[in-house]
């Protein structure tokens, strides 16, 4: 198993899922390109770029933001998740030459900077149709370079995946800067209703999928501190998990996958060490806990990642008790080795 | 508890995708493709259509006749441009700039070229009646001057009261360079243009649904190109007086009396 474990590497995986990417966008690009040449032949080769960079960034970015609320919903999505990143950081280079271009188009060969032009050609804030919608778009694409630069897993181990997520959610952040953008610029142009259609709709859809199923991970975490014992918490009945699976339960500020693995029950962090993904979702593949996400693995009995990784996972103490599995909130530090609690009655 | 809907589990670097697994992917994928191929071609059938205004980019054409600097800077020609539109080419410098700084540079080479017959080098764009001349090769853009001053006789009306509801255009991008060259989005553009010396045009309606395009300039007749960029590209009401200058109606604009609208 430790020795088929690649994380990190090219796989065929990815490379199937990059070709997917790659057909999708020449397909919309072709297709743009042709209708923009066939309906609209006086288009000049400037606007062709701006518009068909933008509308390709703008409906990637719509595929990035669902694709994490689909998993959730049903783990069969999982593998449009594998390789998001490619998916993001071909998404900003289309915005890069998107606004590259509209910088080149509209503010070069002036009397300013032309990066300052972005910013003080129109400085008419007081009337929301008149706003200076170019600023939203740059700042977007501010927040979607630092993201792209530091995309690479060599920054997710530099900053620690608690503020590379944390910078990663800005994603959101550069999603209402664009929709802001689009709204207020294109928008105030062109006449036809459906432009308005498209823009609120994929934005329902995005927030309605993210509040829809983040409230039902609100009610699955929420605290199960029901009865206590000595420092033991009470968390489930043996036969409520899954064999090869986990529970997650959160206790106090821990969040804690349990497993289940023949017929015994060892209890991890639930946060992956690789991009925080939910490893109480995950499985037990080989002997070994397997994330959901990209598939880091861990040993259940000390969290730690099999050789040559050296990833480490807080443990817990566990216990059975009759019929029912009992959890110590408070967590070992990384690593450390805990006796996997077995079911009364089964071989020893 | 929190069983995954699937019993399957995908594991990237390892394996192929699971039976049922990949029949959801399929279906997702198709119907991903297929609706954001229908969108893409909703997007471009529902746009505004474009203009049919023309830069006539790479060809670079010589015109010769009378430079003038009122009310902007023109030459006067005597045809040999699309009969369509105007004779009168209304001169613009390259890139966001008026023709204003190439031509004082010429004439420090060659001497004062005010109302003299002279043929300039440059790029075409015209589109509803109206002609541009890009002084693309800027301060190199004059081929030859003669030497004496000639009197032209353009029809000038008397100044009459307006009042008139449009918008503050750029004419080197209106009439050909880009499309579109107005309006919200090219605002930011049209503002960087007449701020460097463009020569403002003000676009309003006909009753007949056709546009008129006239030059603007403040009540004592000076450039107003710096006071007016708040408005560029907004829809606006301006009044003052208005006269006829050969094929241009030049509007002197009360600054103080221009509306949102
Ligand atoms: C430096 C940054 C940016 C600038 C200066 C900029 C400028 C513009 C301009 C001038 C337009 C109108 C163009 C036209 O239709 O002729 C536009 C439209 C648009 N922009 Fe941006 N933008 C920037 C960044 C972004 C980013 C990061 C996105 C993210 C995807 C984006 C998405 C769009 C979309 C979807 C449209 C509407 C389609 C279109 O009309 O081309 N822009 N932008
Ligand atoms: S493997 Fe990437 S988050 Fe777990």
């Amino acid at each position: 198993m430790g020795v088929s474990y690649q994380a990190i590497l090219w796989n065929k995986s990815k490379k199937r899922y990059d070709l997917w990417m790659s057909l999708f966008i020449i397909l919309v690009l072709a297709v743009f390109v042709l209708a923009q040449m066939t309906l609209h032949p006086s288009i000049t080769i400037e606007t062709l770029i701006i518009r068909a960079t933008a509308f390709t960034a703008i409906t990637l970015l719509h595929i990035i933001l669902i694709i994490g609320p689909l998993c959730r919903l049903d783990s069969r999505f999982l593998p449009l998740l594998y390789n998001r990143r490619h998916l993001g950081v071909t998404m900003f280079l289309f915005a890069l030459v998107h606004g590259l271009f509209c910088i080149i188009q509209f503010h070069t060969l002036g009397d300013t900077n032309p990066i300052a032009s972005v910013f003080l050609s129109n400085q008419n804030y007081q009337e929301i149709s008149e706003f200076p919608f170019q600023i939203l778009g740059f700042l977007a694409l501010v927040i979607l370079l630092l993201m792209a630069a530091t995309s690479h897993d060599f920054w997710l181990k530099n900053l620690t995946p608690r503020i590379w997520k944390g910078l990663h959610m800005a994603v959101y952040i550069a999603y209402a800067l664009v929709v802001g953008h689009v709204a207020l610029g294109t928008l105030q142009y062109e006449s036809k209703p459906l432009y308005w259609v498209m823009l609120l709709g994929g934005f329902v859809v995005i927030a309605g999928l993210q509040i829809f199923t983040g409230l039902r991970e609100v009610k699955r975490l929420r605290s199960t501190s029901e009865k206590t014992k000595d420092k033991f918490v009470k968390v489930c009945n043996f036969d409520d998990i899954e064999d090869s699976r986990a529970k997650i339960v959160t206790i106090g500020s821990e969040n804690i996958a349990v497993f289940r693995y023949d017929g015994q029950i060892s209890a991890v962090s639930n946060l992956c060490r690789h991009q925080l993904g939910p490893l109480g979702e995950g499985k037990i593949v080989d002997g070994c806990i397997t994330c959901p996400w990209h598939g880091y693995q861990y040993f259940p009995h000390n969290g730690q990642s099999p050789p040559p990784f050296n990833e480490k996972l807080k443990t817990y103490e566990v216990n059975i008790r009759g019929n029912d599995v009992w959890v110590d909130p408070k967590p070992k530090p990384p690593g450390t080795f805990i006796q996997p609690a077995k079911l009364e009655g089964s071989a020893s | 508890m929190n069983s995954p809907k699937s019993n399957e589990f995908y594991i990237g670097w390892k394996d192929g995708l699971p039976p049922r697994t990949r029949r959801l992917l399929i279906l997702f994928i198709t119907a991903l493709f297929t609706f954001s191929l229908g969108i893409t071609y909703l997007v471009v059938k529902n746009q505004k259509p474009f203009n049919n205004h023309q830069f006539e980019l790479g060809n670079i054409q010589e015109f010769s006749g009378v430079l003038v600097y009122n009310p902007a800077p023109m030459l006067l020609t005597e045809g040999g441009i699309p009969e369509t539109v105007s004779d009168e080419l209304l001169l613009v410098g390259y890139g966001k700039r008026g023709a204003l700084g190439f031509l004082q540079e010429i004439e420090e080479e060659h001497g004062q070229l005010r109302q003299r017959k002279i043929t300039l080098r440059g790029t075409l764009i015209h589109g509803d009646g109206r002609a541009v001349l890009e002084l693309t090769e800027k301060a190199k853009s004059l081929v030859e001057a003669d030497e004496h001053e000639v009197f032209n006789q353009r029809e000038i009306s008397s100044p009459q009261p307006f009042q008139l509801e449009g918008e503050i255009l750029d004419p080197k991008c209106y009439f050909g360079v880009m499309k579109p060259g107005e309006g919200k989005i090219h605002k930011s553009c049209a503002i960087r243009c007449i701020s460097g010396g463009i020569p403002p045009v003000f676009r309003s309606k006909r009753s007949d649904g056709t546009f008129e395009y006239s030059l603007m300039k403040d009540t004592e007749g000076q450039d107003i190109n710096q006071r007016i960029l708040p408005y560029v590209a907004e829809n606006i009401e301006i009044s003052g007086q208005s006269q006829m200058v050969g094929d241009w109606n030049v509007l002197y604009v009360d600054m103080d009396k221009i509306r949102r609208i």
